[in-house]
């Protein structure tokens, strides 16, 4: 066991010998990139002139006065381009893919957000870009194959197990181990093998380093609480990492809880805590009794992922994080209140962390102050929206 | 002494190559799986490699995930795997088996438990795709503890390079050599440098090397004669096995034919 892929119990290198030293060129490569000025300055020309950081840390006055409690702060991540947070990880891994000499580019996607991001870092940096998302979603989310396709990527329907995320992800590390010669795969959230979770972390915790200097600009202090939605967990990891060693700042990460979980039929890897292996990590999963996977449940198509990133498993278990859940209809709830009082449509991901947030800040004293990442924006989930609206299922 | 090696020192006696072939359990049904089994050993097979399917098998292609996936619908689970075993082995089989599985199954059940299970009901063998030699530690202590009786088998791919020297030195039962890259199935187009890749593991391994992935036919490994000590046959096996109502019949004659090809 090599120690360093592991976050305590977690992490690992689950995957066939075939990919062994792939992992071991990605990892030397990467710890390679991030020490090389040259790399991290060209990473921050990327993300201040195209993706049009810093976002803004907004302090949503009307939200604080409502919930009534804590002050409420917004890390505005759906203001990038692309509209989440998932292109500041892909700049990174496809400026290191170029690094590297590939001119492949693979990704899984749920929703569409990170292979958006993939089909548009392929686009900017010229890379031949294959997106694998299973075939429910394809036909779910068809706006967004036609704008990877208005990119140049191809999107591959994946029809087998579940035809959900976790199986484009089954399908993207099997064509990785066919193609890794000459094909980089960018995973979008913080999860496989090691080093992506690190890796992950790294080009996300942008969120985190920018918050905390505008929290003390704004302030003068660090905040009581940090929250973030966490599906595998890399909004909230790169919103997370700085704050890590500040012990004094509560950290807590609000998974999907569906319909509930005493019902079965949600997506919080960690509510039940079974340990378990699947791509390429050891860490918390959804498992039946065999040891198959479950199928995760939410409203949410980026969070309706069996497992979650490593690094979370480890932070629950040590207690430097707490996770909780939150139910489809609160986080649809908090969506709208979001909408009706600062004008701003949320992705139904990040209405999770506010749903949350709705639940504590009343609990905080007005002297409080609790940052949530606003990780995306909410236009991808309108005809979710008008279903629940209508009273129709949104979570099948 | 361990089923696996017994056979392998036989073949070697006679200069013969081994000959593996995949299955999954429950495919069709618990009692079939049984009779292909036993219908392998009449038919003179070296090692039967009996997949228990889970639900998630990123190493593999297409008609294994298949298989799995049909398995787990009609109720596979590890549990009935290891009942299965047992009454095979009751029922008089001999010939070495190792299951093909995926870590999850193993960690989920418990490793003590696991290889408790494995030694009472007579699996010799593990092949275990996700489980690279970085993270076999844990299991193969555990399986150590037990003696000789169930052997981690060590998958070696062609673009191992490196890493052969290491993945070899400990190696038991047999080295399981990949030959192309990817998942299982795939065609007899393999790695273009296959013949000093294999080379490489044969010169140095201390257990035979047989090789997998895409082999259909005893003509597929001819080339490769004196590089290989056998042949793994599964996604072509699966399919034979499909198209013809999984005909005990069949399965003699497929095995016959290709041991009796390894010969000359």
């Amino acid at each position: 066991m090599n120690k360093d892929s592991y976050y305590g119990k977690f992490g690992g290198q689950y995957v066939s010998e075939s990919l062994m030293n792939t992992l071991h060129e990605l990892e030397a490569a990467f710890d390679e990139a991030i020490k090389d000025p040259k790399f991290i300055e060209e990473y921050m020309y990327y993300l201040k002139e195209y993706v049009g950081r810093e976002t803004p840390l907004y302090y949503a006055d009307r939200l604080t006065k409502a919930y009534g409690g804590a002050k409420i702060y917004l890390k505005r991540e759906d203001l990038n381009h692309t509209g989440a947070h998932k292109i500041n990880n892909v700049i990174g891994q496809i400026l290191l893919a170029k690094r590297m000499g590939k001119t492949k580019v693979i990704a899984e996607t749920g929703a569409g957000q990170h292979g958006l991001a993939t089909a548009t870092g392929a686009a900017l940096f010229d890379m031949e870009c294959t997106v694998f998302m299973g075939k429910e979603d394809v036909e779910r989310q068809a706006l967004n194959v036609f704008k990877m396709e208005m990119l140049g990527a191809k999107v591959q329907p994946v029809t087998t197990g579940s035809a959900t995320l976790k199986d484009a992800t089954n399908e993207a590390i099997r064509s990785w181990a066919e193609h890794a010669e000459d094909t980089f795969y960018i995973i979008g959230s913080a999860v496989g093998p090691h080093p992506y979770p690190k890796m992950v972390k790294e080009f996300q915790s942008i969120i985190s380093k920018e918050a905390k200097k505008q929290i003390l600009e704004k302030e003068g202090r660090l905040p009581d609480v940090v929250m973030a939605c966490v599906g595998g967990g890399s909004n909230s990891i790169g919103t997370f990492a700085d704050f890590i060693d500040e012990k004094d700042v509560r950290l807590i990460g609000v998974e999907a809880g569906g319909l509930g979980i005493e019902t079965g039929k949600h997506a919080s890897a960690m509510a039940l805590g079974k340990t378990g292996i699947l791509h390429g990590m050891r860490t918390y999963l959804l498992q039946d009794d065999d040891g198959n996977i479950q199928l995760a449940h939410s409203v949410s198509a980026g969070l309706d992922y069996p497992g979650v990133g490593p690094e979370h498993a480890y932070l629950r278990d040590s207690g430097r994080a707490e996770y909780t859940s939150v139910t489809d209809s609160e986080a649809m709830e908090a969506m709208l209140e979001l909408c009706k009082l600062e004008g701003i449509i949320p992705a139904v991901e990040s209405s999770h962390a506010l749903a949350y947030v709705k639940k504590l800040a009343p609990q905080l004293g007005t002297d409080k102050i609790i940052i949530v990442c606003l990780s995306g924006r909410g236009d991808k989930d309108v005809n979710t929206v008008q279903k629940y609206l209508n009273g129709e299922e949104i979570n099948k | 002494m361990n089923r696996i090696d017994e056979r392998m020192q036989l073949l070697k006696e006679k200069n013969e190559k081994a000959f593996i072939t995949y299955t999954t359990v429950d495919l069709p049904d618990y009692e079939t799986t049984k009779k292909i089994m036993h219908a392998q050993e009449e038919a003179g097979i070296d090692l039967m490699e009996i997949g228990v399917p889970f639900s998630d098998p990123v190493a593999d292609g297409p008609v294994v995930q298949a298989a799995s996936y049909k398995a787990i619908l009609n109720g596979a689970t590890l549990e009935g795997a290891f009942k299965m075993m047992k009454e095979v082995r009751e029922e008089g089989l001999t010939s070495p088996v190792a299951f093909m599985m995926y870590y999850n199954t193993v960690y989920y059940y418990g490793l003590e438990a696991f290889a408790d299970k494995c030694v009472e009901c007579g699996v010799d063998g593990l092949v275990i795709p996700d489980l690279p030699y970085e993270e076999q530690e844990e299991l193969k202590t555990i399986l150590e503890a037990r003696g000789d009786k169930v052997y981690l088998i060590q998958l070696v791919s062609p673009v191992s390079a490196d890493r052969i020297p290491m993945l070899l030195k400990d190696a038991k039962g047999f080295v399981y050599c990949v030959s192309h890259m990817g998942v299982t199935g795939g065609d007899a187009n393999f790695h273009e440098n296959i013949k000093a890749y294999l080379k490489s593991v044969h010169d140095i391994s201390p257990v035979p090397a047989c090789m997998g992935f895409g082999i259909r036919t005893a003509d597929d490994v001819k080339p490769l004669m004196d590089v290989v000590d056998g042949a793994v046959v599964g996604s072509h096996f699966l399919k034979l096995l499909e198209e013809s109502n999984y005909s005990t019949d069949a399965v003699i004659k497929y095995i016959k034919e290709f041991k009796e090809g390894l010969r000359h």
